[in-house]
């Protein structure tokens, strides 16, 4: 049995690049003139010099009453007080786990921001710190909410709520930041029946839809671990999975209705593994954007 | 190289798609992610190729010199290999971070490339026991997303594909040494005979199963993989006519090398073997048919050059 | 003292341009996904690639609670030279290429911003046809952009020489963006690493010999280099963004 082969050549590469029908917005950037007026507050991507407001950054300008920020295409993480992030745990230190979240630094999350099991509110002991790594150890996925930012700019995260907390099976898919909007929710079930978390912070976890991808307090660790996944489960992930690759490469936006919209027009292509050509993931992303076209001329 | 940091949870859902022939994008266990390969690329150098396979960007120029063939070989032309792994691919890489990677491909390669019937060498010889071509291969690792010796091999098939040996137009005999004079002009030149040449396939033990082209993910989920290097069938790269004209040789293994830190069943091994054997046929078919491709279109038209630019 | 050959009677370089004249620039942002940002810029037949990471933790080692570490590699590959470079980096050329990449950049960043943060700019050149150094800061400013890390202003490079005069000129003529076959003849190169915008310079680096009176005209070749070449790529960063862009809401109140 031989298995699926394909080379292509340089000259039949495919240009992702999906057209819309907006106008280019105004770039500015680095060093550019912003403005010269004095009465404007500078946000993010901005700096002062000789009286002028500048860019620092390559992107379009955000103007709220008087503040005045330059959001780049393409940067790293910047956290803000309630966005919902997927993190890996990189390390287990005195009352706190060290978490990698695709942001300049990283992230931490104090022993007193979790949840204890048993549901328990008490202040944290000795044998707390101990049980730390049974809790959460190096490698383990989580999802979890900013609480706060530090004056550096470090994340401070916390998992009080039930819908927080270490995600079991599944499968991650890593994006840039600044395709994800940010919304009310980010916990999706969608109808095709897997649940999406989409975090701010790029990382998306696809996981089958009954166990809602996170460990319930009651349930005994091992089996949770070994329930396995059902083929059709395991199909359908695969498809979402391709379709976010797919709306990634010609750099479209994603929630929770475009990630639908994609995998209602993959659905033409039988085989799963079909959706990782280029020529295919172009299909879908243009398709895609048409039926969000349709949708916001209505 | 250090693999990536995974859960237990998510290593679990890995294992088990690869125990039920479904991997987490839809691939089934013998199938291959879709690769770019461009050919002449780096201007300098005699030959050169550029595979992409998903997010493993590898970048391949061969160089040429005379040098003096090694005395117990008087008969054959020589062939080095030499890897850089580039810091562009991980900051790991920095400095000499990448060294004992680049080694070990080096090393593979170099293996696999030993037999005659892997990559003939006779035909580097210019004068029996006094000059041959010496060829420098120079594998650069632009990018890592797994499966690194495939996509070396390849690229370095294609590379040697294209590359053209300038003919010696004349040859001086002055006391014993010999003064070559080679043709200036660079379509002057000949092309050498890699049908054969090898190409290595990656077979990573997950679980009980073996899974070809492993994904970064996938590679740090198993504790041994196998590398089967086998050789290339002529036929594919000529023409039919040509092709006809061929014997049937049966593709042969010339190198098998183990990485990591797990064992493995004789007969695990025995069904891996096999299977490489059988992908590598198919990566060989494919890579002929675009390799013939591309050198329809430069005989066509004249060939835009894309490199990294489109 | 000027080489006499540089330029010909008709006032045409060795390889045909004008004095004045940049050789051809093409880039492009984002050729790699792994890297935060990275571009691919060609000059003439000189090609390079650039791949940044970061900002991001920074190694205990490195740790500065002033502001970003940034750190650099210069690497050329062993096929990118006419003859076969044996190793690509680690030798006393390439450090001290990275130590100028590091000055050269250095400049530019906003490194007040990102204390305990580290920033890896690697740089990988393919072919060396002359003015790689360039080449390779230009590219790099590129990657920058395109990784979104704060810049004051564009830093580009551009290397000057000086010929005497052809038959039929005025005088002295100083020659814009040097080529390998110009270097080789054995003429000065100047070496200018500015940020255009601001006209400040950030490193200044000459080799052979220059006599004062010179200096100037050379320099200001140079820098009028810089400024062409600063347009070439901000061009090229409004493509890249105009291409990505399309798709995305821009809040305005």
């Amino acid at each position: 049995m031989t298995g699926h082969v394909s080379i292509r050549l340089a000259s039949e590469r495919v240009n992702h690049c999906v057209a819309t029908m907006n106008e280019p917005p105004r770039f500015y950037t680095p060093g550019e003139v912003i403005t010269g007026m004095q009465d404007f507050m500078r946000g993010h991507g901005t700096y002062t010099e000789d009286d002028c407001l500048k860019a620092s950054v390559a992107g379009v300008m955000e103007k709220v009453n008087k503040l005045i920020c330059i959001r780049p295409l393409k940067s790293r993480y910047v956290g803000e007080i309630g966005d919902v992030v997927v993190g890996r745990v990189l390390e287990v230190q005195q009352r706190r786990w060290k978490v990698e979240t695709n942001s300049r630094l990283d992230s931490v999350l104090q022993l007193s921001s979790v949840n204890l099991p048993g549901g328990e509110l008490r202040r944290r002991s000795a044998e707390d710190e101990q049980m730390m790594r049974k809790h959460l150890q190096e490698g383990d996925l989580i999802s979890a909410e900013v609480q706060s930012v530090f004056s550096d700019g470090s994340l401070s995260l916390h998992t009080r709520s039930l819908k927080y907390g270490k995600l079991t099976q599944g499968t991650l898919v890593k994006v840039y930041p600044s395709l994800i909007k940010r919304r009310k929710n980010h916990f999706h079930n969608l109808p095709c029946g897997v649940a999406i978390i989409i975090g701010n912070n790029g990382y998306i976890w696809i996981s089958p839809q009954n166990h809602e991808g996170v460990m319930e307090e009651q349930k005994d660790d091992d089996t949770v671990d070994q329930q396995s996944v059902s083929r059709s489960d395991r199909e359908t992930m695969a498809r979402v999975k391709n379709c976010i690759a797919a709306l990634v490469a010609s750099k479209m936006m994603l929630d929770d209705t475009s990630i639908m919209f994609a995998y209602e027009e993959s659905l033409k292509y039988d085989s799963v593994k079909d959706l990782l050509d280029p020529e295919t993931m172009l299909d879908i992303s243009f398709l895609t954007q048409h039926r969000i076209n349709n949708i916001m001329e209505e | 190289m250090a693999g990536l940091l995974l859960s237990p949870t998510e290593k679990n859902f890995i294992l088990q798609g690869v125990q039920d022939d479904f991997r987490s994008d839809g691939r089934s266990n013998i199938d291959y992610r879709p690769m770019e390969l461009e050919t002449d690329v780096v201007s300098h150098a005699s030959g050169s190729a550029r595979l992409r396979l998903a997010n493993t960007d590898i970048l391949v120029g061969v160089k040429t010199e005379i040098d003096t063939p090694n005395p117990d070989k008087p008969g054959l032309g020589k062939l080095e290999f030499f890897v850089d792994c580039s810091a562009n691919a991980t900051p790991e890489f920095e400095g000499r971070g990448g060294e004992q990677l680049a080694n070990s491909i080096s090393n593979m390669m170099q293996r696999a490339y030993h037999s005659s019937q892997a990559f003939d060498l006779k035909q580097l010889c210019i004068f029996e026991g006094k000059q041959c071509w010496k060829l420098y291969i120079d594998i650069l690792i632009l990018e890592c997303g797994g499966n690194l010796c495939d996509a070396v091999s390849l690229a370095v098939k294609a590379a040697l594909f294209n590359t053209r040996i300038p003919f010696v137009k004349a040859a001086l005999m002055d006391g014993g040494n010999i003064d070559l004079q080679l043709s200036d002009d660079p379509y002057d030149s000949k092309l050498l005979n890699v049908g054969s040449a090898p190409l290595l396939v990656t077979l990573c033990k997950i679980g009980d199963k073996c899974v070809v082209d492993p994904s970064a993910e996938e590679e740090s989920c198993s504790v041994i993989s196998l590398v089967v290097g086998t050789t290339g069938n002529s036929k594919f790269y000529c023409s039919q006519e040509e092709a006809k004209k061929l014997p049937n040789v049966e593709s042969k293994c010339s190198t098998i090398g183990m990485n990591g830190a797990g064992s493995v069943a004789p007969k695990t091994l025995k069904d891996a073997i096999q299977q490489g054997l059988e992908a590598a046929k198919s990566l060989d078919k494919a890579l002929g048919q675009a390799l013939l491709r591309e050198r329809q279109e430069n005989i066509s038209f004249k060939k835009h050059s894309y490199g990294f630019l489109k | 003292m000027p080489a006499t050959d540089l330029l010909s009677s008709q006032g045409l370089r060795l390889d045909g341009r004008r004095p004045n004249e940049l050789r051809r620039i093409r880039c492009r942002l984002g050729v790699f996904t792994q890297p935060d940002g990275s571009a691919y810029l060609e000059q003439g037949n000189t090609k390079v690639l650039a791949a940044v990471y970061g900002p991001h933790q920074a190694s205990k080692s490195k740790l500065s609670t002033e502001g970003v570490v940034v750190n650099c590699q210069y690497s050329m590959a062993t096929f990118s030279t006419g003859e076969r470079k044996n190793r690509p980096r680690g030798d006393r050329k390439s450090q001290e290429m990275s130590m100028h990449l590091r000055q050269a950049l250095t400049a530019a960043i906003k490194t007040e911003l990102y204390p305990r943060s580290q920033i890896d700019i690697y740089v990988e050149v393919l072919q060396a046809d002359g003015g790689a150094y360039c080449a390779c800061v230009n590219a790099a400013t590129l990657a920058l952009t395109e990784a979104g890390v704060p810049l004051r202003a564009y830093v580009c490079a551009s290397s000057a020489s000086m010929a005497a005069a052809g038959a039929g000129s005025a005088g002295p003529e100083p020659l814009l963006d040097v080529g390998h076959v110009e270097e080789a003849a054995g003429g000065v190169v100047l070496t200018v690493a500015a940020l255009p915008t601001t006209g400040h310079i950030a490193l200044l680096e000459m080799s052979h010999r220059l006599h004062m009176d010179y200096f100037d005209i050379v320099l200001s070749r140079a820098m009028q280099g810089c400024r062409d070449i600063e347009v070439i790529l901000d061009r090229a960063v409004r493509d890249h963004l105009a291409e990505g862009w399309t798709k995305q809401d821009v809040m305005t109140i």
